[in-house]
């Protein structure tokens, strides 16, 4: 049997010479998003790393439309775009957020929800790296339980676990939700084939890769990818108006620490006096596969 | 529309005459502009200019997209957005709400976005909704243009210049009006037919600069030092030609409308005068009815507030004797050992004329600034011109 080939970009929107550190999510997550969505489409991206890798003034590294805006108001500028070119009858034309997890979780957070709660018709990417990385690091309500970043470095690592991102927007009752994974390339491009076919707000969560961010070797960024999906830390589902379907049950789930140890950034935990941490780590992980599944059993069928 | 004409000779032919509210007259401008793109957030006295417009666009009365926003940094960055894809927007709102958003306005202004939008004046908490300049005036270096109008014809008159003015140089303008003593407050206004409107201010045109899918480019990333400048140089040239533009538009309105406005308004000025009094928004008209008893009292009417039309100001100035006395009326407090309009005045004078000038705190958080007051004033102003005087402190 051939192996599967529907990974392969046969469409190519991205220019060579992106700006990305090497195994950076944002370039891998962005070729096949455009490769997808094609050149009618236009790109709100707030502060973030994919700022800078977008190109400096006056370069553009997608063949499609970028418009760099402040970070707190990505979901609020697009408003904007839609609604005009809406008017000008531009219907047919993408407008997608490509925000990270400090742009979504924290700052930009009051703009998404604003935007879901209107029902615009937008697509929302969040590449969740699990801290700001443009900025070197730092926490955000994303960042993992037990991660050191620059602003909580050595013992004084975060010690609270991350919001619940998709249940809240979930909690707006928006036609599409998903998460998606970097190591799922099918998967993910399933997804997004979905979200363009379909209208309203719809937001894809991927898990992002981020070598110097979360202190793995370049070359094993997406292994840590899938390991996170193997170990039940980032499942991979989709919600439609508030129905989960988990879309990926590993055949035989990984220990948490088979994704962790490979991740500088969890390093101090594997000392002998966290091991409990280690532990709380699991247990959690645990408690959100399972909480996940019995969302998957709720579901009640939407009716307009 | 009505066109119901009950006088013979109507003193504005081509308009429709009617009593409203400032706020009401903003909205029916923006409507008249052909405003398309509407972001909406509410604070009060701005309320009723976006009910109004929610009301104008559910009835079908205007074409445009409103959008109820999360908040005024929301309702900016809307804004932008709109107006990056080429629409005409327009939209209102007062002290925190713009507090908020200062953020945004540097990014419009910079962005080099054409838009208008109504600033009801009101001060910083803690909470105070009454009326006062000093959210409009600290917003004064964000690199917006500042109109302050006097009455709600003025109001009006001014949103459909300035949509003129802000296409033209591609900067995005604020027309303030006060609270209450404007926004809430009825009077006549003479309401142009919209034929009329659209001669003067024909539908937006796109420039071929606005974002476009069928020719795909990317709008501000990161801009390196050696371009930056250029951006702020190109910014520079353009706020130079503000003023006479506001002037070429204000004539170019006269002849169409029948109303005359220009970057400053100067009353009672000749060179007999002996003060001076620099006025703003609503308290002009105040002023104007006090100085009839007052023949020795001229009125400086600053009407484009930013960037400071120094020129208009000396021009009008021209014939005043050196020792006439410059009593700056301050309805705002930056924080600083004089008021923002004296700041404007010292710059815009500095190496053209000397005039000794008094700094006036008055009318703070809406405190009414009846003509007993501009009395008040004229009198310490003739008897004991102290360099900065404190109204009712006592
Ligand atoms: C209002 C504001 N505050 C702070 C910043 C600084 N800033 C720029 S990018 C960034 C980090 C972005 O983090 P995230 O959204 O997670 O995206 P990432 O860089 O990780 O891709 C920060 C804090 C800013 N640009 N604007
Ligand atoms: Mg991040």
């Amino acid at each position: 049997m051939l192996p599967a080939m529907e990974f392969l970009i046969k469409d190519e929107k991205v220019f060579s010479g992106g700006l990305s550190c090497r195994g950076c999510g944002w370039s891998l997550l962005v070729r096949h998003l455009s490769s997808i969505l094609g050149e009618n489409t236009v790109y709100v991206v707030p502060a973030s790393c994919f700022s800078i890798i977008a190109g400096p003034y006056p370069l553009n590294e997608i063949k499609g439309t970028i418009v760099h805006t402040i970070f707190a108001a990505a979901p609020a500028t697009a408003t904007g775009i839609r609604h005009t070119l809406d008017r000008q009858g531009r219907k047919d034309t993408n407008v997608v957020i490509l925000a990270g997890d400090g742009g979504t979780f924290d700052i930009g957070f009051q703009a998404l929800s604003g935007a879901a709660s209107r029902g615009e018709n937008l697509i929302y990417l969040v590449n969740n790296n699990g801290a700001y990385m443009n900025t070197g690091i730092q926490t955000s309500s994303a960042t993992p339980y037990g991660a050191v970043t620059t602003t909580n470095p050595n013992s004084n690592f975060k010690k609270k676990f991350p919001k619940d991102l998709m249940g809240i927007i979930a909690a707006h009752n928006i036609p599409y939700a998903a998460t998606a994974s970097l190591a799922f390339m099918e998967d993910y491009r399933a997804k997004i084939k979905k979200a363009k076919e379909m209208e309203g707000f719809r937001l894809l969560m991927v898990d992002g890769p981020c070598p110097p961010g979360h202190k793995v070797e370049p070359a094993n960024s997406i292994q840590v990818a899938r390991l996170a999906v193997e170990s039940n830390l980032y499942p991979l589902f989709e919600v439609e108006y508030q129905n989960y379907k988990v879309n990926y049950r590993p055949t035989k789930q990984l220990p948490a620490t088979e994704c962790m140890k490979l991740q500088g950034r969890f390093k101090h935990l594997f000392k002998e006096e966290n091991k409990h941490l280690l532990e709380e780590t699991q247990k959690v992980t645990d408690y959100n596969w399972r909480r996940l599944l019995a969302l998957e059993k709720l579901s009640v069928e939407f009716v307009l | 529309m009505n066109n119901t004409e009950t006088s013979t000779k109507k003193k504005y032919p081509r308009h429709t005459e009617k009593v409203m509210k400032g706020n009401f007259a903003a909205a029916e401008a923006a409507k008249i502009c052909k405003a398309g793109f509407i972001p909406a957030y509410p604070i009060t006295p701005q309320t009723t200019i976006v009910e109004e417009l929610a009301e104008k666009v559910g009835s079908g009365e205007m074409d445009a997209a409103y959008v109820n926003m999360d908040s005024e940094h929301s309702v900016f960055a809307a804004a932008m957005g709109s107006a990056l894809a080429g629409e005409r927007v327009f939209t209102a709102t007062s002290g925190q709400g713009l507090f908020y958003a200062h953020e945004v306005l540097h990014a419009i202004a910079h962005f080099r976005l054409p838009m208008v939008v109504c600033n009801v004046g009101r001060p910083s908490i803690p909470w105070n909704i009454w009326s006062d300049q000093s959210d409009s005036l600290s917003q004064r270096d964000t690199g917006w243009i500042q109109f302050y109008g006097e009455s709600s014809q003025e109001v009006l008159d001014t949103i459909i210049q300035s949509y003129i003015l802000s296409e033209k140089l591609e900067i995005p303008v604020f027309v303030v009006l006060d609270a209450f003593y404007q926004s809430h407050t009825s009077e006549n206004v003479w309401i142009p037919d919209q034929d009329l409107v659209n001669e003067f201010l024909p539908p937006k045109q796109l420039k071929g600069t606005e974002i476009n899918p069928d020719k795909p480019i990317a709008v501000g990333g990161l801009v390196q030092p050696e371009h930056y400048g250029k951006f702020n140089y190109d910014f520079w040239i353009d706020i130079n030609r503000v003023e006479n533009l506001t002037n070429q538009i204000g004539e170019d309105f006269y002849q169409k409308f029948g109303r005359k406005y220009q970057a400053v308004e100067a009353i009672n000025i000749n060179k007999d005068t002996k003060i001076i009094l620099v006025t703003i928004s609503s308290i002009t008209t105040t002023a104007k009815g006090v100085i009839q008893h007052h023949p020795e009292v001229g009125i400086l009417k600053i009407r484009l507030f930013h960037p400071f039309p120094k020129n208009s100001i000396l021009e009008a100035l021209k014939d005043v004797a050196n020792d006439t006395l410059l009593v700056a009326i301050e309805r705002n407090f930056m924080g600083d050992k004089v008021g923002a309009m004296m700041q404007e005045l010292r710059e815009a004078f500095y190496g053209e004329r000397y005039f000794k000038m008094i700094d006036v705190f008055t009318g703070q958080g809406g405190k009414d600034v009846p003509p007993i007051t501009i009395e008040k004033i004229i009198y310490k102003a003739k008897n004991n011109p102290e360099d900065v005087i404190w109204i009712d402190m006592e």
